[in-house]
């Protein structure tokens, strides 16, 4: 494969061409924060964590979704990028009802991950406390919107992955749920196959396994990806 | 039908119009604004009037578009001496008839700007108003009935079209738009040109024309009477653009709310069609294209690009991170031309008069003439066309007839919701592109909201604010909650309950949602909030509780 020269961060490097500047940056063990890419769906850059500055460019743009081209000059850790992290980090948690003390995912959740990565030690925004509700029809999960962050991971692993576009998004601003269906109790759900891709898509404890307990969670993102790899090797 | 048939149609059409038994052309203005003050009813009275007194060998009654001046309607306009009633009655539509036609003594108290005007024009074209004022995009809006395509092929129609396809190649046609140096009248102002040739450029066997009429501002209303008025002229420009980028197929997006433009722009591509300008094997030639409108359903996001594709795909209207651009991947991943129904009604024209004419009108930067919809506290809301480069202060007092109720001129808001006011001090700001940018705000589509000494800016910010926080799609997080927040804390701020730190935070989230948002309507979400703060911050200052 051709190779082109990039910087990143003021470090050198030699990559691939057509692959995403988060794709480069993954390899050359360049840390960026992500929410909503999960490896194996397709990128929709929502959450806006993982903005790089770009020389000659006058706007910060998504890793994920941008192409890394020659000559690129890259910055992925300037003071502005991570203010911005911050705030982003901040709006997360004041949007909906995070409780990390009584959540299934403590410990294991993606969204407390970024709070410290983050270095958010306290929330400047005040909480929304939207009134959201629990979905427990499913006779194996549960969809919790409190703690949805609208990353649209499940939706994309329903429809690209399993097929069954179970899920979708309805409302539009800061009013938006993840809905089954067209907005139906997830266990009444006529395309739904129970895979629980899903859950395992999911970042946070909005969508988790019955019959489990606060800290209890154990997801495997992975798989997603390495479903797909498997079913290249089938094929 | 070939290129001979057409060329007979118009000639017969253009002998009927010299041979014209009728010496008067009434117009009556039946654009979406005079119709809701009842002008349909007013047709039908004017109608009747004729027949009645045994005028109709001589006066010919017409529905047009949009005549300009909509808060003045009903708008009846008598030609040939251009004579234009205003807020016509039904009551006194017999007295009109008596006096000008048969009497010849124009009642000047029922003429235009009667009311405000010492002495009003009997030729309106000599009022400032109209003096002003040069129509490119608007020309023949009010002087032909949208829903005959003969009417339009009289005054130039589809010439330029039949120029394109016997004399020019695609090459010359971009060439000559360049030329123009006319920019993209949707708002950003990207040079239109350039784009053509971007979309001309990628190789591909199926690339698609598409014409953004999902016109959102609160307040604007430019697309929609140019899609009323002459809806033959942004079809004419949509047929063109894919001659010349090389697309076989377009759509109309144009907003639900907008019936009548949605109307009478099918019934234009139908006509089209009849007469072979539309379709296949345009006038008899290689090329052939289609058009199909799609209706938008109330989406301010979908006005921007990729949620608009998405829409006409048949998904979520939601924005999609940018590069790539729709000129590589666009609708379907071809590539997409994709411009504003302004930019298109002012491609013949430039056709027909060559590109350096357009390039001499306006200013360096920013060529050409721009619509402006007036609306606020002015005198005389509307809708106007003015060269580039024209004054705020000609806009609002030469055209606009001032304020209303003699008031004082606060602020003038342009860009709608994605835009920025501009103050008192700066009344004498040319009005281009740059100029707009550097006061803080932007040219946008070209909405003109006018406010006086009675408007409450930090209000202002707030309820633009509501707005884009209700418009927002909901997918990226600074727009999706950022909105949200910033429009309780300006709340806040109006009910005087807010603190400094509000207002400090208030600012940190403006800078965050403008450079981190994912599409057009997030980053420039916060425009009047900044620039409100920029002009106008002693007013936030004294709603602050220490």
């Amino acid at each position: 494969m051709p190779k082109i020269s990039v910087t990143i961060d003021d470090k050198k490097l030699d990559v691939d061409v057509g692959k995403t500047i988060l794709e480069i940056c993954k390899e050359s063990g360049i840390e960026i924060l992500t929410m909503c890419h999960l490896k194996g769906l397709t990128d929709v850059g929502a959450c806006r964590l993982c903005l790089v500055e770009i020389e000659g460019i006058n706007k910060l743009l998504s890793a994920c979704t941008t192409k890394i081209a020659a000559n690129m000059i890259i910055r992925t850790k300037t003071e502005k990028i991570k203010r911005y992290q911050r705030i982003t980090s901040e709006l997360f948690f004041a949007e909906r009802n995070h409780v990390c003390s009584v959540c299934v995912a403590n410990g294991k959740c993606d969204l407390q991950k970024l709070g410290y990565k983050t270095e958010m030690d306290h929330i400047r925004y005040p909480y929304l406390f939207p009134e959201c509700n629990v979905d427990t029809s499913h006779p194996w999960y549960v969809l919790d919107h409190n703690r949805c962050i609208m990353c649209t991971r499940c939706v994309r692993a329903c429809g690209e992955v399993e097929g069954a576009h179970n899920w979708n998004v309805m409302n539009r601003g800061y009013q938006v749920r993840v809905i089954s269906d067209f907005d139906t109790p997830w266990g009444e759900s006529v395309t739904c196959t129970s895979c629980g891709k899903c859950v395992h898509a999911c970042p946070t404890g909005a969508i988790w396994p019955k019959a489990i307990v606060q800290g209890q969670l154990e997801k495997k993102p992975e798989i997603i990806a390495e479903l797909i790899e498997k079913r290249k090797m089938n094929l | 039908m070939n290129r001979q048939d057409l060329q007979t149609i118009i000639y017969a059409e253009k002998a009927k119009e010299q041979n014209n038994k009728y010496k008067h052309k009434l117009c009556v203005c039946c654009g979406a604004g005079c119709i809701s003050s009842g002008s349909e009813e007013v047709l039908k009275k004017l109608q009747e009037e004729v027949v009645t007194r045994g005028l109709e060998a001589e006066v010919e009654v017409i529905a047009t578009g949009c005549m300009g001046p909509c808060n003045q309607g009903p708008l009846i306009k008598f030609l040939p001496e251009y004579t234009i009633y205003q807020k016509v009655d039904c009551s006194n539509i017999k007295e009109i008839v008596q006096r000008q036609l048969i009497e010849k003594k124009p009642i000047e108290d029922l003429l235009l700007f009667a009311d405000s005007r010492t002495k009003p024009f009997i030729d309106a074209r000599e009022d400032p108003y109209y003096k002003k004022q040069m129509k490119i995009a608007l020309k023949n809006c009010g002087h032909i009935n949208p829903e005959r395509i003969e009417d339009y092929l009289v005054h130039d129609g589809y010439h330029a079209l039949d120029k394109v396809l016997f004399q020019m190649s695609p090459e010359e046609v971009i060439a000559e738009i360049k030329q123009s140096r006319m920019r993209g009248r949707g708002g950003a102002g990207y040079p239109t040109g350039l784009k053509w040739e971007t979309v001309y450029k990628y190789v591909s066997p199926q690339k698609y024309v598409i014409c953004n009429g999902d016109e959102g501002d609160p307040g604007a209303f430019m697309d929609r009477s140019v899609l009323e008025g002459n809806p033959h002229r942004v079809l004419e420009g949509m047929t063109i653009a894919a001659y010349a980028v090389g697309a076989t197929k377009g759509f109309a997006y144009i907003r639900g709310e907008y019936p009548l433009a949605i109307k009478r722009f099918e019934l234009a591509i139908k006509q089209a069609k009849k007469l072979g300008v539309l379709g296949n094997n345009i006038l008899g030639t290689e090329f052939s294209f289609d058009v199909e409108v799609r209706i938008g359903a109330g989406a301010f996001v979908c006005g921007e690009e990729t949620a608009l594709i998405a829409s006409i795909e048949g998904k979520r209207g939601t924005p999609r991170p940018r590069p790539p651009f729709p000129a590589e991947s666009g609708l379907w991943g071809k590539p997409t031309l994709i411009n504003n129904v302004e930019t298109f009604a002012g491609i013949s024209p430039i056709i027909n008069n060559g590109g350096e004419w357009y390039s001499d009108i306006g200013t360096p930067k920013s060529a050409g003439t721009k619509v402006f919809a007036l609306a606020g506290k002015i005198n005389y809301s509307g809708l106007i066309e003015v060269p580039m480069g024209t004054t705020l202060r000609e806009i609002v007092f030469d055209i606009g007839g001032g304020i209303q109720g003699g008031g004082e001129f606060k602020a003038a808001q342009t860009g709608g919701p994605s835009g920025g006011c501009i103050p008192a001090e700066y009344l004498d700001v040319k009005m281009d592109y740059e100029s707009l940018t550097s006061l803080g705000s932007i040219m946008g589509s070209g909405g003109l909201i006018v406010m006086d000494q009675s408007s409450d800016m930090v209000d202002v910010a707030r309820y633009f604010m509501e707005f884009c926080m209700d418009e927002s799609c909901g997918k990226c997080v600074p727009c999706r909650v950022g909105t949200k927040m910033m429009h309780d804390l300006l709340k806040k701020i109006c009910e005087e309950k807010g603190t400094r730190i509000d207002l400090e935070r208030l600012e940190e989230l403006a800078v965050y949602v403008r450079e981190c948002s994912l599409c057009g309507l997030g980053a420039s979400a916060p425009n009047p909030l900044l620039s409100t703060l920029r002009h106008f911050r002693h007013e936030y200052e004294n709603r602050i509780t220490e």
